[in-house]
């Protein structure tokens, strides 16, 4: 045995204090920006969406993705399928139609930025942040690549680049964290919407700003902004004339935060670690003593019964 | 050992109880899936229709019986139609086949069809003439369970009932009743079938008493329009008179007579008004002119504004509401924009038309409840006179002067990435007053040339309007840049971009591209972030 019981009961002793510090960070990572104000956000008005795609191009012209001229976006071929986002496409816009009036309904699709993320609770190098603007945002360097944020993820946002052989990353939209965390900034796409589609501002305040939109146009809306409970809140807020599940926006996906889902089991898991870890290790000792001791004896007598059979055969 | 043969046996025990999941899933989903999707009945007018009364067997065990109907009626040609549809003593014949199809008795509606069907089958197999199945799957024939028969409804419209009127002398007792404890008529209270017999609509506690009854008994709109049409041109056909359709698809055409066609007959007589004043003793608004000929040539039943009754608005909508109006007053009667039935809402139904959708569809509709409403848009309708203004279109047509109302608008918010758009205001102005000079309705209700100006030069100040003799500009009110103060009020671009391609997208006009309204610039515009 290469391990004294000092040291044994020493190092288990750093063990549980550094899984309690441990959980201590990951309840603080993620905690709800609520305590810091709701941060900004972005209103989708869908009945003013008319399909340009100028915001496919701003976004890929400000995160340096690839980008095709911007006369090449006016093509509405791509309409035909339905997109998502990908390793060099933070946004999309998708058509749907109309069921009541067969007209054309354009709805961007992007990261939510939820109020309490899923890839922020899931990712266990906490890659991601949920900045007290608004904004989730992706740090690089820690990411292991284990992709379990594109799992946790309700709305299927963040891309992996497969295509990279070396250092593969997640991409997803920033909400152009560079550019709001500057007073009077305001996001690529937000910025050069000509129909004023979207709309940046305080979260709490474009959740006014789309109920009063709903109040003020009777009959126009559904009386509901997709994304002011979602999951807990989410920053991007869609109003629609249509119904949600119409245009593509998951309805059934509760109005409770993800993490919480998982939150209760991962605090039983900790106070296991804590309260039950002790005796099972003691009983483990103990076990593998017993063995040994049993060990031990049956090969004594082993021993003694070849050296009795040798006896009687010479 | 005996540890591996444990594991062994897990094993062995997990693949079994995987296998029996997997079979248990494409059992249970093979079940969701092998359902067929239900195809409608594409066949021309042929009188086929599918028996099935789920309402009365629920889940049904075997697929519905496709009936052909026209085949039954010329193979019994020789006999009449009571030998499948029993008679009443007064002669009429009761459509429902069986005739226990009444008690709604799963037992009894089965046997009744077994007996009739399978009875008459075999006698005609005894009397060695041609018959029909009596095996089971003959007539549940598997391969038709998907199948459904839809008629079209049937719209007893004004040319029909014009020709009824005229064919039978007048005679208005043959068709319309009343009811009072029995069915009675009496000269002047003709009324719509519909008001009693139609159970899809709620009714009012006017009609509480007729609309139980017939709920109750089964005579819904399908059933007594059955009975009493049917017969009738049954017993007509026998007298050797002119006689109206019985086969189905002869009524049921899914032809309907558009509004232009039906304004040339004349109307029914019911010594309705020519023209009539809407007003009310202690009202604080002066009374409409309502031309009620006008409205009939424009709608396709009485029952598009007199939804209950033939009588007046005021008798169940006085001026506070009261039960028999279901609470709804008088004012908002004729005012509310979402109903059907009220003058406003007619009106705001008209606005999504294509010509109109331009200019209205982002113009709120005129909501009486709303504070500060301007008083010249309640006097258009609310004028006090008695008599029918007559229309001679826009009034000040010749304002529209190039020195008041510039020609050509340069619009260059987007000058640095493209060539600044020219908006023809003039040509544009005085196209949309000739469309609404085209229509009597347009035409009363923008009788000023500057209610056009409304269309894009919305929300404006009366008073500062009033005092430059001008509506404003987009820029008065929309800035340059994201309004930080208004998050409501988009920015001028945006207003440009809303406005314009919303109005074209509307009323259908195709330049919707970036370069229909301003041509690119040469240099590129890719550098602007």
């Amino acid at each position: 045995m290469g391990i004294s019981r000092r040291n044994f009961l020493i190092r288990s002793a750093a063990l549980a204090g550094a899984a309690v510090v441990g959980s201590i960070t990951k309840v603080r990572a993620g905690q709800t920006p609520d305590s810091r104000g709701e941060g900004y956000g972005v209103l989708i008005d869908t009945t003013f969406c008319n399909g340009c795609r100028k915001c496919e191009w701003a976004c890929n012209e400000w995160n340096k993705n690839p980008n095709q001229p911007i006369k090449a976006y006016e093509n509405k071929s791509v309409f035909e399928t339905y997109r998502r986002t990908h390793a060099h496409t933070f946004t999309v816009v998708n058509r749907f139609i109309n069921p009541l009036n067969a007209e054309p309904v354009y709805v961007k699709k992007q990261c939510m930025h939820c109020q309490d993320p899923a890839c922020v609770s899931a990712c266990f190098v906490e890659a991601f942040t949920k900045t007290g603007r608004g904004a989730v945002i992706y740090n690089p360097d820690v990411c292991v690549g284990c992709r379990y944020c594109m799992i946790a993820c309700p709305f299927d946002i963040p891309a992996y680049e497969y295509h990279e052989p070396v250092s593969p990353g997640v991409t997803k939209c920033t909400l152009c964290y560079d550019r709001i965390r500057r007073d009077g900034g305001l996001p690529a796409c937000v910025e050069v919407c000509p129909t004023e589609t979207l709309r940046f501002g305080p979260r709490k305040e474009l959740i006014a700003v789309a109920h009063e939109r709903i109040r003020n146009n009777l009959k126009k809306y559904v009386d509901y902004v997709y994304g002011e409970h979602e999951v807990g809140g989410t920053s991007w807020l869609y109003l629609s004339a249509v119904p949600f599940e119409e245009i593509g926006l998951r309805q059934d996906l509760g109005t409770r935060p993800i993490p919480d889902t998982g939150k209760g089991f991962m605090f039983m898991v900790k106070v296991l670690e804590i309260v039950a870890a002790w005796p099972l290790v003691f009983a483990a000792f103990h076990a593998i003593a017993r063995l040994r001791k049993k060990n031990a004896d049956t090969r004594v007598s082993a021993d003694d019964k070849n050296a009795e059979e040798h006896d009687r055969k010479s | 050992m005996k540890e591996r043969a444990v594991y062994k046996r897990i094993l062995y025990f997990s693949i079994i109880l995987a296998f029996f999941g997997a079979a248990l899933f494409v059992v249970l989903t093979g079940d969701t899936y092998s359902r067929e999707e239900t195809k409608t009945h594409d066949g021309k007018p042929e009188d086929r229709l599918i028996i099935a009364h789920a309402d009365i067997f629920g889940r049904l065990e075997r697929p519905g019986v496709l009936f052909d109907h026209g085949l039954h009626v010329e193979a019994s040609e020789k006999e009449s139609c009571d030998t499948c549809h029993p008679g009443t003593d007064d002669g009429n014949l009761i459509f429902a086949f069986p005739f226990r199809l009444m008690d709604r008795n799963r037992e009894h509606v089965m046997d009744g069809f077994h007996k009739k069907c399978i009875g008459c089958h075999n006698r005609m197999t005894e009397a060695k003439k041609k018959a029909g199945p009596v095996r089971c799957g003959e007539c549940h024939a598997e391969e038709k369970h998907s199948l459904r028969t839809v008629y079209p409804r049937v719209d007893f419209d004004f040319t029909t009932h014009e020709k009824h009127v005229r064919s039978l002398q007048k005679r208005c007792i043959l068709c319309h009743h009343s009811y009072n404890e029995e069915l009675v008529y009496e000269e002047g209270t003709e009324q719509s079938c519909y008001y009693c017999h139609d159970a899809q609509e709620q009714r009012g506690p006017s009609l509480a008493e007729e609309t139980k009854l017939t709920l109750a008994k089964g005579l819904s709109i399908r059933n007594v329009s059955h009975a009493r049409c049917v017969n009738c041109h049954l017993d007509r056909a026998k007298e050797g008179a002119k006689a109206g359709p019985v086969a189905c698809a002869q009524c049921h055409t899914g032809r309907y007579r558009t509004i232009e066609e039906l304004s040339k007959v004349s109307r029914p007589d019911r010594d309705q008004p020519e023209t009539h004043l809407i007003h009310s003793e202690n009202g604080r608004m002066k009374g409409v002119q309502f031309d009620h000929a006008f409205h009939e040539k424009n709608t396709p039943h009485c029952r598009c504004c007199h939804h209950e009754t033939l009588r007046a608005c005021r008798e169940c909508h006085g001026p506070k509401g009261s039960s028999k109006g279901a609470w709804i007053s008088a004012a908002h009667a004729y005012h509310d924009i979402f109903s059907g039935y009220s003058c406003a809402g007619c009106h705001n139904a008209r606005k999504a038309d294509t010509q109109c959708a331009g200019c209205h569809h982002h113009l709120t509709g005129l909501d009486m409840q709303k504070k500060g409403q301007q008083r010249e848009y309640c006097g258009v309708c609310h004028s006090g006179k008695r008599e029918v203004p007559v229309q001679t279109g826009m009034r000040a047509l010749s304002e529209l002067t190039p020195e008041k109302v510039p020609e050509k608008v340069t619009v260059n918010v987007l000058e640095k990435e493209y060539e600044p758009a020219v908006f023809p205001h003039l040509r544009i102005i005085r196209k949309l007053a000739a469309i609404s000079n085209e229509s009597k309705m347009a035409s009363y209700f923008h009788q000023d040339v500057r209610t056009l100006c409304r269309g894009c030069h919305h929300r404006s100040d009366a008073g500062a309007e009033a005092a430059r003799n001008k509506p404003p500009y987009c820029r008065n009110c929309h800035s340059v840049t994201f309004d930080p103060k208004d998050m409501n009020r988009p920015r001028l671009l945006a207003v440009y971009h809303r406005q314009c391609m919303a109005c074209h997208e509307k009323m259908k006009i195709r330049a919707v591209g970036c370069e229909d309204c301003h041509k690119a610039k040469k240099t590129g515009p890719d550098d602007i972030f």
